[in-house]
């Protein structure tokens, strides 16, 4: 492992080190001023993020040109080897989701188990920690439903905590307090996680056979993308993250990361060794809790794999630019978090190489702008100087005014950048049969130019954002603990939602593209690819989002991946059950507390209900304010209590079945509340 | 329908319209019940419609439908109570066992005519009746899984404590937001 890290570092630096000899050999031809002084501060921290990215894609090319790793977890494993297993807990943690969607997952799971004779080893768990009333029903209704239609009771549970302490850090911590010793692994699924019964076996066949590996992280496929942001990251993740992640695996080995979900955990050195203090400093929770329990059961002697070529492990992206960035907004806070773990005592180095990379992703981008704006400057200034501009092309072969270091360095960057996606592409060309799996090679090759622009595009919008994110972060606001948005409503984002994304996005790259097209217009040019993202940021963002656009692409074949092509039989499955649940009532036709509601009114929700409160006796003066909230109910409908009071309600076993009784008898001639 | 409320002997005390409401309250209470035959609605309907009539004559006070209602709980819990081999509870834990347990087999659709009915119900039905069902989880097996401070290293942990200090006067932690940034500009220009 050291050779590989020593190789690994090493083509870091040296890449690193070519990048800021040419930029200093740029920078330093005038004479250097404070400008240039910063620039050159900041390029080998911006620099090192763009080549550690690339040296693990050429590690992932060096090993797949080898015909793969031979130190990867899955190596274990005798092609035909039986499986081994023990007991096991699929735990699914859910926050407001859309029931019956998670509902259908575990169903789809649950059946791939059962064919594939695993069932009895695993338990599923959906641990709720929905606030919403009619989230909550749902659930309950879901897993009932489920339950009977499976004959699952006694392998498929349900739990919503009363109090959602912690998020899901906390609520996959409630689970282990109460259950964990029955078992000793868990796989940490999410709401939109499928995985197929082969993986999940296989993974705990590892396991088995891997007694240090404390936790097995696989490598989701983007899957069900409906708009076209949504296939454009599917496809993207399919064809250019082979070399990544095997890359990744040749680097870190044992001491790999986690990523939260889709991953397989040895529940005994888990509870021992990761459970969360708060963030140091402030009484908050961690947030990007995954990386830090992968560094503390590492601390630990515990090794953390990458399955990265483990087939069966799917999510979903978000599905429009906008939802990404709300996504962001949380993950940035959790990141930067990490700040405050990179000199912890006893991490490993590769932990800590980690969290670095995970606060880079978010810190670059306000470097990176920082950066171009003082590169603007600094030509502003010489432009300023000579009066005719420094970009100028002088009637000889030059770039930024110099024969060779800009030339290079700019050939340089745009090899780092993107010859690991020209080399996945032309391996996919290359290799028989793989670029049908694409739709062909005339798909694939238009496909991956699409996607190259696109990413083109998106990078300084994503710049624009994740910039913002960190000045909010740094001011001390947070973002709050949403729902994601995992399918698009409606055709994606009216243009109301996008002028308030990218508002201000369009007006600095009009901003700045007037500037340099005024004062210098050579370095408009080349800054061009850098504002066409924001300049057109808010039609570039309603079309992403279009579901019909989206769907046009996929009939002519642009992004498409193998898993739509040929999809495995559980991912086929699903797709006509959750096209099912999208073709019924759309939400916003359902109408308001229809889930609270119908607990009130309908014998078997309510039933249902009931059975899975536990039976409390509250104190004299809460029973009284909860017969105040009946009394309110009753008299002035649900509109008249604020989903607290509702929750309040519904924790009640006996406020719930009083109010069936009483809504039932009312005098009146239909059913109050019921329409 | 309204065949019931007119082949029933009611107190005079309430208007016809009073009763036709109790008794759409009880159809409306079988269909939520997914009670599908009609005809079976129709005589069950009939049944509670005359314990109604019966408590109404005890209690004038009473309206039909909260007659009705009463009713129609107090036959139901007998009935869980007869087919679940239960007894009868105060607190409608009973009724809740006897609802989940018809949801969970189907009682209704599967054995039509057999939910409420009087004589015996079929051996298969019962005994899904009496099976113990909906497990929310499983057996508790308790452990303690204890929160360990991570050492942050004297570094860290100094800037944490001033961090905590700062961030009791948030107007601090802006001002230097604001000298970085400013300070940042005037190397600059």
């Amino acid at each position: 492992m050291k050779r590989r890290r020593f190789f690994f570092c090493a083509g870091i630096v040296a890449l690193t080190t070519l990048g800021t000899a040419l930029m200093a050999d740029l920078l330093w031809r005038d004479g250097l001023t404070g400008i240039e002084l910063a620039m050159l501060f900041l390029f080998p921290i911006l620099f090192g993020h763009i080549a550690a990215g690339f040296c693990t894609a050429m590690a992932g090319l060096w090993v797949t040109a080898r015909g793969g790793d031979s130190r990867r977890i899955t190596a274990s494993l005798a092609p035909g080897e039986e499986p081994r297993l023990a007991s096991t807990a699929i735990v699914i943690p859910v926050f407001n989701e859309e029931a019956r969607s998670v509902f259908e997952r575990v169903r789809v799971l649950f059946r791939s188990l059962e064919e594939k004779g695993g069932l009895p080893s695993f338990d599923f768990f959906i641990l709720s920690d929905s606030n919403q009333p009619d989230r909550w029903i749902e659930e309950e209704v879901a897993w009932a439903e489920l339950g009977k239609e499976i004959g699952g009771f006694g392998h498929v549970f349900y739990r919503r905590r009363r109090q959602a302490i912690n998020r899901k850090a906390g609520n996959v911590a409630d689970f282990l307090r109460r259950w964990g010793k029955n078992y000793r692994y868990m796989v940490v699924l999410d709401a939109d996680s499928v995985m197929t019964g082969d993986a999940l076996v296989t993974l705990v066949t590892l396991m088995e056979k891997n007694p240090r590996a404390g936790i097995i992280q696989t490598a989701p496929r983007l899957v069900y993308g409906e708009t076209l942001y949504a296939r454009l990251q599917a496809f993207s993740n399919r064809l250019h993250s082979a070399l990544f992640l095997a890359g990744a695996n040749y680097w870190e080995q044992g001491e790999g990361n986690y990523w939260g979900h889709n991953a397989i955990i040895r529940v005994r050195p888990f509870m021992e060794h990761c459970a969360l203090p708060p963030v140091p400093g402030s009484a908050r929770s961690i947030l990007s809790h995954d990386f830090v329990e992968a560094a503390l059961i590492a601390k630990a002697g515990w090794e953390v794999w990458l399955a990265y070529d483990l087939e069966g492990s799917y999510e979903e992206s978000p599905p429009t630019l906008i939802d990404s960035a709300k996504r962001d907004l949380r993950w940035c806070d959790g990141n930067l978090q990490h700040t405050w773990l990179l000199t912890a005592r006893g991490f490993r180095d590769a932990n800590r190489f980690h969290l670095l990379m995970g606060i880079m992703a978010y810190i670059s981008s306000p470097l990176w702008l920082f950066f171009l704006i003082l590169g603007m400057i600094d030509a502003f200034y010489k432009a300023a100087l000579d009066g005719a501009g420094v970009l100028r092309v002088a009637g000889k072969l030059s770039v930024f005014g110099h024969p060779f270091s800009e030339l290079a360095l700019f050939v340089f960057t745009l090899l780092l950048l993107f010859l690991p996606k020209l080399i996945d592409t032309a391996l996919a060309l290359g290799r028989r049969g793989e670029a049908a799996r694409y739709g062909g090679r005339g798909r694939l090759l238009a496909s991956s130019l699409l996607e190259a622009a696109g990413s083109v595009l998106l990078a300084p919008v994503n710049m624009l954002f994740n910039t913002k994110f960190v000045l909010i972060n740094a001011v001390g606001r947070r973002g709050s603990w949403t729902t994601q948005q995992r399918r698009a409503g409606g055709d994606g984002t009216d243009l109301r939602t996008a002028v308030a994304a990218h508002g201000v996005q369009t007006a600095i790259g009009l901003a700045w593209a007037a500037a340099s097209f005024v004062l210098v217009p050579t370095y408009f040019w080349w800054l061009t690819p850098v504002l066409a993202g924001p300049v057109f940021s808010i039609p570039l963002s309603i079309l992403l989002s279009k579901t019909s656009v989206g769907r046009g692409a996929r009939e002519r074949g642009i992004f498409l991946t193998p898993e739509e092509i040929r999809p495995p039989p559980e991912l086929a499955e699903l797709e006509r059950d959750l096209a099912a649940v999208r073709n019924g009532p759309p939400a916003a036709a359902t109408p308001p507390d229809h889930g609270f509601i119908q607990t009130l009114t309908d014998p078997y929700t309510n039933a249902i209900h009931v059975a899975l409160l536990r039976r409390r006796h509250p104190a004299p003066a809460a029973r009284a304010w909860l017969e105040g909230l009946e009394r309110r109910l009753l008299q002035d409908g649900p509109g008249s209590l604020t989903p607290r009071e509702k929750n309040a309600l519904l924790l009640d076993p006996d406020s719930v079945l009083h109010l069936h009784r009483q809504l039932w008898r009312r005098p009146g001639g239909a059913v109050p509340l019921l329409p | 329908m309204k065949a019931t409320v007119e082949t029933t002997d009611f107190p005079a005390a309430r208007s016809a319209e009073a009763w036709y409401a109790a008794q759409d309250r009880v159809q409306g209470y079988l269909i939520a019940h997914r009670v599908a035959d009609w005809r079976q609605r129709f005589e069950f309907t009939r049944r509670i419609l005359e314990g109604a009539a019966e408590r109404q004559k005890a209690d004038p006070g009473l309206d039909p439908t909260e007659a009705a209602m009463d009713e129609t709980q107090r036959v139901m819990a007998d009935w869980f109570a007869r087919v679940m081999n239960c007894p009868r509870d105060p607190d409608d834990r009973l009724a809740i066992e006897g609802r989940m347990a018809l949801f969970l087999c189907d009682g209704p659709r599967n054995w039509p005519g057999s939910f409420l009915a009087e004589g015996p119900v079929p051996v298969d039905f019962e005994r899904a009746m009496r099976t113990p069902a909906l497990p929310s989880g499983p057996d508790l097996n308790l452990s303690s899984m204890v929160m360990r401070p991570i050492d942050l290293g004297p570094i860290t942990e100094a800037a944490g404590e001033t961090l905590k200090r700062i961030d009791r006067w948030p107007f601090l932690r802006l001002a230097m937001v604001t000298l970085i940034l400013v300070g940042t500009l005037a190397v600059i220009f």
